[in-house]
């Protein structure tokens, strides 16, 4: 896998942070709420067309790792109402459940910067990577006609292995999550 | 009794594409963009210098129901795709255009100057500030529905096409049958392919022989492919450019250079389709638009290639193809399109004056499929006699051109198929009048460029028919036999090369030796009009004509309009002793065509004889 391997203080103890919420408006952690999967939280936004077109693959791999990890969708920008969302995932045929992120916890928390980007994190609710799903893309507008590497996956597998991993990422092509308010 | 000409259909165009749009676009009252001394102005703001900027360059493709994924209208959606902005223009990704600057200058061009990339950049730096309202230019206005008002006739595909979820792009063709009850001229055709998000850019080829019709396995529902083989008619092959891109106005067509329009016309959609990420049904239409003008002035659609150099070994990187044609004829340039597939890296044109100077005709050196277009000179380029006009194209076949359709890399050569290559450089040129008025300039171009293309392989199907079909014209039989043969030599069973074999074989007496290329014809296309009318008088030459009757009948089944085929028919009952039904033929050709001969003379001979001996 190629990128950079940042310190490993980067997933230790989680402090204080806003919330996410669901599309009830209830307050959500995914992260206890999945308490003894691998959790993986994707970045979307329903206006990003790199994110869209993932959008088939993101569900294939929650479903093909449905035993051992937990997939969470969240839409990081405050503008996507809950109804937004809910009619752009049933379009989509997405069977994941969606979170709101309207105050940045879970971007924070995931050190995402891109829609679509994955944050994985291990049964301890260690972060363990962060970035690209696939190569499918190397700039916006520059997609291959198939990914050649999967990041997104070996990290699943890496973190359902029950190692202890440092964190990694790998750089994700789409739109800028500080873009949004 | 007299039996009429043999008929044959002319050239093979090889995706003869059409015009593009790219001119005129929108204008807008807004001062345009660069602020007055942006470096070393303060404050960059929305307000005033980055909306000028926005309206003008990217509104236009990001507007709703536009091809752009996200609207650029207002401060709100600006700022929201700020960073991503700086980023895509600071890459000159977008807004898209490929032509490297320092050509010649093209209609409608989209490219930012170094200052609005600086100043959008300094703006996102310094905190995306929206400034004072006072400034803000009014919000472009677009047309809501047809650009060019409402269209003299709508047609819309018969059937959609189903595109998946994911997957990798797809190039469907849908065809249209024209609804025209008699011949129109066309103007403009706008093209509304759907969703635009999805389509990313289609050509309409116009299908004079209903030939993509074979095509579909389903009547209505077109069929893949990315490239197509289109007949078209003798003489007249299509000189237009009809191409759609994403955010590009519908290109009308200047006075005198409309397209014709028959009733008996398909037109076929080529659509390049990228899956979005959700199933989507496609079903484009084309609003069509008509000029009482008749065209008068006949533009040529030039290719250069060089199909044979195309086989790009795995790995190399810097893989060259060039071809280079000799202008028989003083032209004018009007548009250029270049094409590669995904291997494509660098594609240059220019040109090489009588005199020595080099001008270039377009340089692409950063090329994108995925963005190709047809681009229209803003003026005219006028190029003399004996220019030489030349190709350079690269290409990358290594695992560092991401496109790369195999991996690992492998050898391409040159096909149809999105994974194969193609290194073709089209030209719209209107070629000037020669001295002497007799020679159609178009038939020097046409018989230069065949010559030139089987120079390159001497292999090459269309070309060699292309040539043949040219020297028919000119009077050269002998020629054209020879030609016509090496075509058929090419392509044993294509069922056009022998017919056109056929009647050129007849029409030089050779009757034996065209009956065996009719009937080749006829084996590989049962239905095929053409090679029943002309083995009927192939075989009425050699006084077979019960065996002419048969394919007489065969014709005029085929195609009940045709007033040469009821007439031959009714000769060939006459023949057989069937003065009564030949008759009904007679008065059906002229029913047809009044002035049809064959028919009106057997008709009065028919009515002599009856005078003569009253049975």
């Amino acid at each position: 896998m190629v990128g950079a391997w940042l310190a490993p203080f980067a997933s230790t103890a989680r402090s204080a942070r806003g919330t996410a919420f669901d599309l009830a408006g209830k307050p959500v952690d995914p992260l206890k709420a999945s308490a003894g999967k691998v959790v993986v939280l994707v970045f979307v936004r329903t206006d990003c067309p790199v994110s869209n077109r993932y959008a088939p693959t993101i569900q294939q791999l929650s479903a093909a790792h449905e035993a051992d990890a937990a997939f969470w969708l969240v839409y990081p920008d405050k503008a996507e109402t809950a109804e937004v969302i809910r009619k752009h995932d049933s379009e989509y045929g997405y069977k994941i459940p969606a979170l709101r992120d309207p105050e940045k916890a879970l971007v924070k928390e995931s050190q995402a910067q891109i829609t679509p980007e994955a944050a994985v994190f291990d049964v301890r609710g260690h972060l363990v990577y962060h970035g690209r799903i696939d190569n499918l893309y190397e700039d916006i507008g520059r997609a291959r006609t198939m990914a050649t590497t999967h990041e997104l996956e070996d990290a699943i597998e890496a973190a359902a292995s029950g190692k202890t991993l440092a964190v990694s990422t790998v750089h994700a092509v789409g739109c800028y999550i500080s873009d949004l308010e | 009794m007299k039996v009429g000409l043999p008929t044959f259909s002319g050239f093979l165009a090889l995706f003869a594409l059409g015009t593009a749009g790219i001119s005129g676009s929108y204008t807008t009252s807004a001062r345009q963009s660069v602020p007055h001394g942006a470096a070393t102005q303060l404050q960059v703001t929305f307000d005033r210098d980055i909306a000028p900027i926005i309206f003008r360059n990217c509104s236009q493709c990001h507007h709703p129901g536009e091809s752009g994924p996200f609207s650029l209208l207002t401060y709100a959606d600006v700022k929201s795709h700020g960073r991503q902005i700086a980023y895509m223009t600071g890459k000159r990704s977008m807004p898209p255009w490929l032509p490297d600057p320092g050509g010649p200058k093209f209609a409608g061009e989209l490219r930012l100057t170094d200052e609005q990339i600086a100043t959008i950049q300094k703006w996102v730096d310094q905190g995306e500030i929206e400034g004072n309202p006072a400034d803000l230019p009014a919000q472009p206005k677009f047309a809501a529905g047809w650009e060019l008002g409402k269209p003299d006739v709508i047609v819309r595909a018969e059937r959609p096409y189903p595109l998946a979820a994911s997957g990798t792009d797809q190039y469907w063709n849908f065809i249209f049958r024209t609804p025209v009850h008699r011949t129109r001229w066309l103007k403009a055709i706008e093209i509304r392919p759907g969703d635009k998000r999805l389509v990313h850019h289609a050509n309409v080829l116009v299908d004079r022989q209903q030939s993509g019709r074979r095509m579909e396995k389903v009547p209505g529902a077109g069929f893949g492919g990315m490239e197509l083989v289109i007949e078209s008619e003798a003489f007249d092959p299509d000189s237009h450019f009809l191409f759609w891109k994403p955010g590009s106005p519908p290109y009308v067509e200047p006075d005198g250079m409309a397209l014709r329009l028959d009733k008996t016309t398909d037109l076929i959609l080529n659509t390049h389709l990228q899956p979005s990420g959700k199933p989507e049904l496609i079903q484009p239409t084309l609003g069509l638009y008509f000029t009482d003008k008749p065209a008068t002035l006949h533009p040529v659609l030039l290719q250069l290639g060089n199909d044979r150099e195309l086989d790009i070994p795995p790995g190399d990187k810097k893989f060259l193809v060039s071809d280079d044609f000799v202008l028989p004829v003083d032209a004018s340039v009007l548009a250029i399109y270049p094409h590669a597939h995904y291997l494509g890296k660098d594609l240059l044109a220019y040109a090489t004056l009588p005199n020595g100077t080099r001008k270039t005709l377009i340089h692409i050196s950063n090329w994108d499929l995925n963005w190709q277009a047809v681009y229209h000179y803003a003026q005219p380029l006028d190029l003399p006699v004996g220019t030489k006009i030349s190709m350079r194209f690269t290409y990358d076949n290594s695992t560092d051109n991401i496109r790369n359709p195999n991996d690992p890399p492998k050898r391409v050569m040159a096909g149809n198929r999105a994974a194969d290559e193609m290194a073709h450089l089209w030209l719209q040129v209107l070629p000037r009048e020669t001295a002497d008025a007799t020679v159609d300039p178009r038939v020097l171009i046409q018989e230069a460029l065949a010559r030139h293309h089987i120079q390159n392989d001497p292999g090459d199907f269309g070309a060699h028919y292309n040539l043949a079909a040219i020297l028919q014209m000119k009077g050269d039989l002998a020629g054209a036999v020879a030609e016509f043969t090496q075509a058929v030599r090419i392509q044993p069973d294509d069922p056009i090369a022998n017919n056109a074999l056929g009647a050129v074989l007849l029409a030089s007496g050779r009757i034996d030796e065209a009956i065996g290329h009719l009937n080749t014809a006829l084996k590989g296309r049962p239905d095929y009009f053409d090679a029943h009318y002309n083995l009927g008088n192939a075989l009425a030459t050699q006084n077979d004509f019960t065996g002419a009757l048969s394919h007489f009948r065969a014709a005029v089944r085929l195609n009940p309009q045709d007033a040469g085929a009821e007439a031959n028919l009714g000769s060939a009952l006459a023949e057989t002793g069937n003065l009564k039904e030949a008759r009904l033929h007679f008065e059906r050709a002229l029913q047809i065509d009044p002035k049809n001969e064959v028919a009106r003379e057997n008709l009065e001979q028919l009515n002599r004889d009856s005078q003569g001996r009253p049975n």
